[in-house]
């Protein structure tokens, strides 16, 4: 199989050959997502072997019944079965949150104040002179990130490494930061403050800057304002680094507001370093299907959108869930202890192809295909383009579409629609 | 089953039909002669009975609404039907895919097209037009700054850009050619923008006085059921009906005895007169006796609609002006090698003398020019919601509800436009060809508009009959309009007493004209033009079999 | 606290009481107001609220006791996970004597509201005009617009006796808030008229802030887009903004 398109992180490579079961072209990210592992062998209800019928029957007994169902995950598989799940929330009038709630969520609130002036990952592979990294350390994170879109990147008017002025702000001196140019170390939780100061230079009113904000003079800053305002084309990647601390959206929405000034004087586009395969499409599928992007509620028979309330961390630690069907993630292993807790009095509903922290909470395990190798379908690189996945292996598991198919189908006639 | 339609008043203009009391049957989804046996019977006597409405340019899917729908919430609290049955719908002016789908269906409406794709996203377009219940959908794919178009017009290569045409409708499954601001976009990616017809692009040297012809000479040769299809340069500017003008005279070049060689979209965007906001006027009746005198060209209005709206265009540079002038928030994307857009949330309102203008400016195109010329448009949502149609038909047919309407408008209108001089009505006839007759020739869509003999079983009928109304009891019309008492998709019935009660799946509609060209002669350039790309070749563009339910044209 | 008479009722008091029946399986939607205590018995009992996707009548999870025709709420027992109380009122007034749920007076018109115990986030969003007191702590987003809204509260008055988490009187464009304690991050952002007035510390202050006052007791951090003057700074001068932030005096 030739060009395969690789299903672990936003960057959606799609030039990896596939020679049996090793693949060509992957990063140490992509390999160890690719290799051999071990695999939910079968249907599983309470401990027994079940057929997928009979798992998904007892699902949907599950799901009907509460009072508010929580759907989550989403962000690993394609989004022909995320439209099923969105449908499938909308039908229950219950939950539908996405990976998105716990990574990059304050971009969609940022959007929703200021917009996103963004762009394709080509763009900064063809025309970047300048290229900052803010809070994102791509090379440990998103390994072919520097290479295929950024900063060695050979473009149709940017031709590599040594046309473009790359920056990194971070925190500490990650990995990344040593194929900078220029590398501004700033204290933690000051991204904020250091957006408004730089605006403030770049508006020219530099008196409304003290000597040093978060850690940088404000020579420093000067200097930095300066290089970004001569950039002819500069395109700004920020990760969680900025959305995990403190103040998350806001620093957001000020990043937003500096591309926004930087636009007056030149040209700048900003894209986040977005970590799953496809959580663009989990952010997207819901938008067209009920208007909003994650932490949507269908309890009223329409969606409403409450981030503060309805994403699927502050649904259960406000114990405002009674049922969770958990699709392609692991939140028993990655959300904090007091919504594990929750999720561990409340029935639980897995649907992924392996064995995880969830599945030893989970009262259902429903085994699915490996999307990108097992089953084929649509999925969103971090920039949006979409892409098809792959089916190169048979299998004898049911793929997320095929069980998310069954459920709905079973919900409606059971709701006697 | 099979459907009859009986003794209904109907209206198809193309047939000759204006106005007769007969009966219309379905069967398998198409108009048949008559069916005998095994028939449902809707009784529509004294009923006015036309053929499903067709939106030519609504931007219904893809990552430009999609967007604009994440960016607003505040837009998508609005709550239209709950999920009973059929889906939940919401949205007040950007709609969710299943309200889109019902919006169209509960006013008539069967079909609409996406004007706008950037064909690097079009996977994404097409998962949404997938996801629109009800209605027949096409896109266009954006050509107009594009890399190799642009290289291509400058070499005045017409055989290449006719194989590059072909080769991207194959890949995208697109219906047609569209050009946003040619050359503008790529302008933009270095903050410029171009200004008139002459003004080189930066780095191509290429016009878009050139790229414009080239693609129409492309199409035109090629022979594509629908025509270039152009978004001018210089929208929303005041003065800029000087550029739409020129635009429409490159048509004079051209030929097609089946339809126009050039549609202009959203004319009325691009119809003003003056040198500022402070002096900007209506050029509606300059461009409306242009229009009408050149057999080759059509237009639809663009037209505003008081209240919320959200602009999306290609069309970047506009979109960072708007960004400025509304001080409202603002999306953008470029695209690599192909487009870019832009998104901006607005508000048009009656007591703001340039907006005034432009819903004057709409309506005067919507007055002026031949009703087989023009189509109803909003640019949704650009304009505002397509769901107003009834509300512009009204206008268009009732001098008495545009002067009701004429007083909440900003006064300035007096001065700046022609619209309170104007006392013609559009007749029912008008109408119908306005939003049938007229958008299907101008896609090129022949078993639509209409209701002879092998037409698609498309059908809407209205509570009005077309030989007894009075056009100054405009509430009735409205009415009427707003609530179609059936509308008939494929023979199905849709909707009754203006609500859905049933929901049906369309098909999408695409253009294979890989016949009359070939891809070998721009092979190198392609390998050349993905070095650029991020995106690899064997992985760009939409396969058919991904398709709900595509239907190919091939090219006459 | 001591339930104390309301005041302007001369005495007459206590007009109708709800406490939770049941432990709520998920938290409840109460969209209702003191208008609710001046309807017939029965029809207050069949009031319907949102249980998860359930509705059901006010009786199922609350025990109501009626004592009169006056427009007050008296909220007893722990309504926490109760939402949307107050929301829209217009006149009356609502007693909680324990904590509330998230949503409490929401686009408040008028009457008052007073929380004996915590409220949770986005007290009083959006509100245009009436009181809100909180004896305890509030959450996040206090007086702020809901997502995609261009204005936050534009009047009346909110008064946190103890202290407050982030978000606080975003876009606000009139109205008075006072929180007694310390507040978290974003006092005021895009803040265009109206007063913020903040006792102990807090965190950042005035992000792109147009008009409008802050005063603040504690420690905080002014964004860096403030001209100094002599009794405070004004800003944000990257929106040409007026807003004044200085210390509480």
């Amino acid at each position: 199989m030739r060009n395969a398109i690789c299903t672990f992180c936003g960057n959606a490579c799609d030039d990896i050959e596939f020679d049996g079961f090793v693949g060509k072209n992957l990063c140490p990210l992509g390999e160890a997502k690719f290799s051999a592992k071990q695999r939910i062998e079968g249907p599983v209800v309470n401990g027994e072997r079940v057929s997928y019928e009979e798992a998904i029957d007892r699902a949907v007994e599950i799901l009907v019944n509460a009072k508010r169902p929580l759907l989550y995950g989403f962000a690993s598989t394609v989004n022909e079965a995320i439209r099923l799940g969105v449908i499938l929330a909308e039908k229950l009038g219950g939950i539908y949150d996405q990976c998105s709630s716990v990574c990059h969520a304050p971009s969609t609130l940022a959007m929703i104040e200021e917009g996103i002036p963004g762009g394709t990952l080509g763009q900064a592979k063809n025309r970047a002179d300048v290229v900052v990294f803010w809070g994102c350390n791509p090379v440990e994170a998103h390994p072919r990130h520097p290479s295929r879109y950024s900063v060695m990147a050979k473009g149709f008017l940017t031709k590599g490494r040594q046309y473009r002025h790359v920056i990194v702000v971070d925190v500490r001196k990650t990995a990344t930061a040593y194929l900078a140019t220029e590398f501004y170390q700033v204290k933690p939780g000051y991204d904020y403050a250091i957006f408004s100061a730089l605006r403030s230079i770049i508006n020219g009113h530099e008196d409304a800057v003290p000597d040093e904000v978060g850690g940088v003079s404000r020579e420093k800053l000067k200097e930095f304002a300066d290089i970004l305002v001569n950039g002819k084309y500069g395109v700004i990647f920020y990760g969680l680094g900025l959305t995990h601390t403190r103040g998350s959206d806001r620093s957001v929405e000020n990043l937003v507001k500096l591309v926004q000034t930087l636009n007056r004087h030149t040209r700048y586009i900003i894209q986040p370093m977005r970590g799953h395969f496809n959580v663009v499409g989990a952010s997207a599928v819901a938008a067209w299907e009920a208007g909003y992007e994650y932490a949507i509620d269908f309890s009223r028979g329409h969606s409403r959108f409450f981030p503060s309330e309805f994403t699927a961390v502050e649904a259960l630690i406000r114990r405002d869930c009674d049922a969770a069907l958990i699709i392609a993630s692991d939140p028993a292993a990655h959300f904090p202890k007091r919504a594990v807790e929750r999720l561990t009095e409340i029935p639980v509903i897995q649907i992924d192809p392996h064995p995880n922290i969830t599945t030893l909470i989970a009262d259902i395990v429903i085994p699915s295909a490996l999307v990108g190798i097992e089953a084929e379908g649509t999925i969103y690189r971090m920039d949006g383009i979409p892409l098809r996945v792959k089916k190169f292996k048979e299998t004898e598991y049911w793929s997320d579409y095929e069980i998310l198919k069954l459920m709905l189908d079973k919900v409606i006639r059971l709701k006697g629609e | 089953m099979a459907l009859q339609i009986k003794n209904g008043i109907v209206v198809d203009p193309k047939n000759g039909i204006s106005g007769e009391k007969m009966d219309i049957f379905i069967k398998d989804g198409k108009i048949v002669e008559e069916v005998k046996k095994n028939c449902r019977v809707i009784d529509a006597t004294g009923k006015l009975v036309v053929a499903g409405g067709i939106d030519l340019h609504a931007h219904i899917a893809g990552c430009k609404i999609n967007t604009g729908r994440a960016m607003r919430p505040e837009e998508m609290r609005f709550v239209r039907r709950k999920s009973n049955g059929l889906r939940a719908a919401v949205g007040r002016t950007l709609l969710t895919s299943p309200a889109i789908g019902y919006e169209y269906a509960k006013m008539g409406y069967t079909t609409a097209v996406d004007p706008a794709t950037p064909s690097l996203y079009v996977i994404h377009t097409h998962e949404e037009l997938d996801s629109i219940p009800i209605i027949d959908k096409a896109t266009l794919p954006l050509f107009g700054n594009w890399h190799q178009v642009m290289r291509y017009s400058a070499d005045k290569d017409i055989e290449k850009l006719k194989s590059f045409v072909a080769w991207v409708l194959e890949r995208t499954k697109g219906y047609g050619v569209k050009l946003v601001n040619p050359g503008g976009v790529e302008a933009w990616m270095y903050g410029g923008n171009v200004h008139t017809l002459d003004d080189a692009v930066p780095g191509f040297g290429v016009t878009p006085r050139e790229i414009i012809t080239s693609l129409i000479a492309a199409v035109e040769e090629l022979n594509l059921p629908h025509s270039a299809h152009i978004h001018c340069n210089n929208l929303g500017m005041p003065g800029n009906y000087e550029t739409t003008m020129e635009t429409i005279k490159l048509a004079k070049g051209f030929e097609n005895r089946d339809r126009q060689v050039l549609h202009v979209t959203h004319v009325q965007f691009n119809a003003y007169t003056g040198s500022s906001w402070r002096d900007i006027g209506s050029g509606a009746e300059e461009i409306a006796k242009l229009v009408n005198r050149i057999e080759s060209v059509t237009i639809d209005m663009g037209q505003p609609i008081f209240g919320h709206a959200t602009t999306m265009t290609a069309d970047c540079p506009w979109q960072f002006e708007l960004h400025k002038l509304a001080k409202a928030k603002w999306c953008n994307r470029d695209i690599e090698l192909e487009t870019g857009g832009g998104i901006v949330p607005y508000v048009y309102r009656a007591k703001n003398a340039v907006n005034s203008v432009q819903w004057a400016t709409g309506l005067e195109l919507g007055l002026l020019v031949d009703a087989d010329k023009i189509a109803i448009s909003t640019d949704y949502p650009n304009g505002g919601p397509f769901n107003s149609y009834p509300y512009i038909a009204t206008l268009l047919m009732s001098k008495k509800f545009r002067d009701e309407e004429m007083k909440k408008a900003h006064p300035y209108i007096e001065k700046a436009t022609s619209l309170p001089s104007i006392d013609a009505e559009r007749t029912i006839e008008d109408i119908v060809k306005m939003t049938r007759v007229t958008p299907a020739r101008v896609l090129g869509m022949k078993n639509k508009g209409h209701l002879g003999t092998g037409a698609d079983g498309d059908v809407a009928v209205y509570d009005i009959n077309p030989m007894d109304y009075n056009s100054s009891n405009f509430q009735a019309i409205l009415k009427a309009l707003k609530n179609p008492l059936y509308t008939i998709k494929s023979g199905e019935i849709v909707v009754k007493d203006g609500d859905v009660v049933s929901e049906v799946w369309g098909r999408t509609y695409w253009v294979d004209v890989r016949d009359k060209t070939t891809t070998e002669l721009i092979e190198r350039d392609l390998e050349e033009y993905f070095n650029y790309y991020t995106v690899n070749r064997e992985n760009y563009g939409v396969e058919e079999r991904w398709l709900q339910n595509p239907l190919r044209v091939m090219a006459g | 606290m001591a339930s104390k008479p309301v005041a302007g009722y001369g005495g007459v008091i206590i007009l109708l009481v709800m406490k939770p029946r049941v432990d709520f399986e998920v938290n409840v939607e109460a969209e209702i107001t003191p208008e609710l205590a001046a309807k017939p018995f029965e029809e207050i009992k069949q009031f319907k609220v949102y249980y998860g996707n359930r509705l059901v009548p006010l009786e199922e999870l609350f025990e109501i006791e009626k004592k009169g025709d006056d427009e007050i709420l008296i909220l007893e027992g722990d309504f926490s996970r109760v939402k949307w109380i107050g929301k829209s009122m217009e006149k009356g007034e609502v007693v909680i004597k324990g904590d509330i749920g998230a949503h409490c007076g929401a686009f408040m018109k008028g009457g008052k509201i007073t929380v004996e115990g915590n409220a949770d986030d986005w007290l009083g969003a959006e509100m245009e005009g009436g009181e809100i007191a909180v004896r305890g702590n509030t959450g996040n987003l206090v007086a702020c617009p809901y997502w995609g809204n261009l204005k936050g509260m534009k009047g009346g008055r909110i008064t946190v006796y103890g202290n407050a988490g982030n978000y606080i009187g975003e876009k606000m464009c009139g109205g008075e808030i006072e929180i007694r304690g310390d507040a978290g991050d974003f006092v005021g952002t895009e803040m265009k008229d109206g007063k913020i007035t903040i006792h102990g510390n807090c965190g950042y202050v005035g992000g792109d802030m147009k008009g409008g006052e802050i005063f603040i007791g504690g420690s905080f951090e002014v964004v860096p887009a403030f001209i100094k003057t002599d009794d405070g700074f004004i800003g944000d001068v990257n929106v040409k903004g007026k807003g004044k932030v200085k210390a509480l005096k």
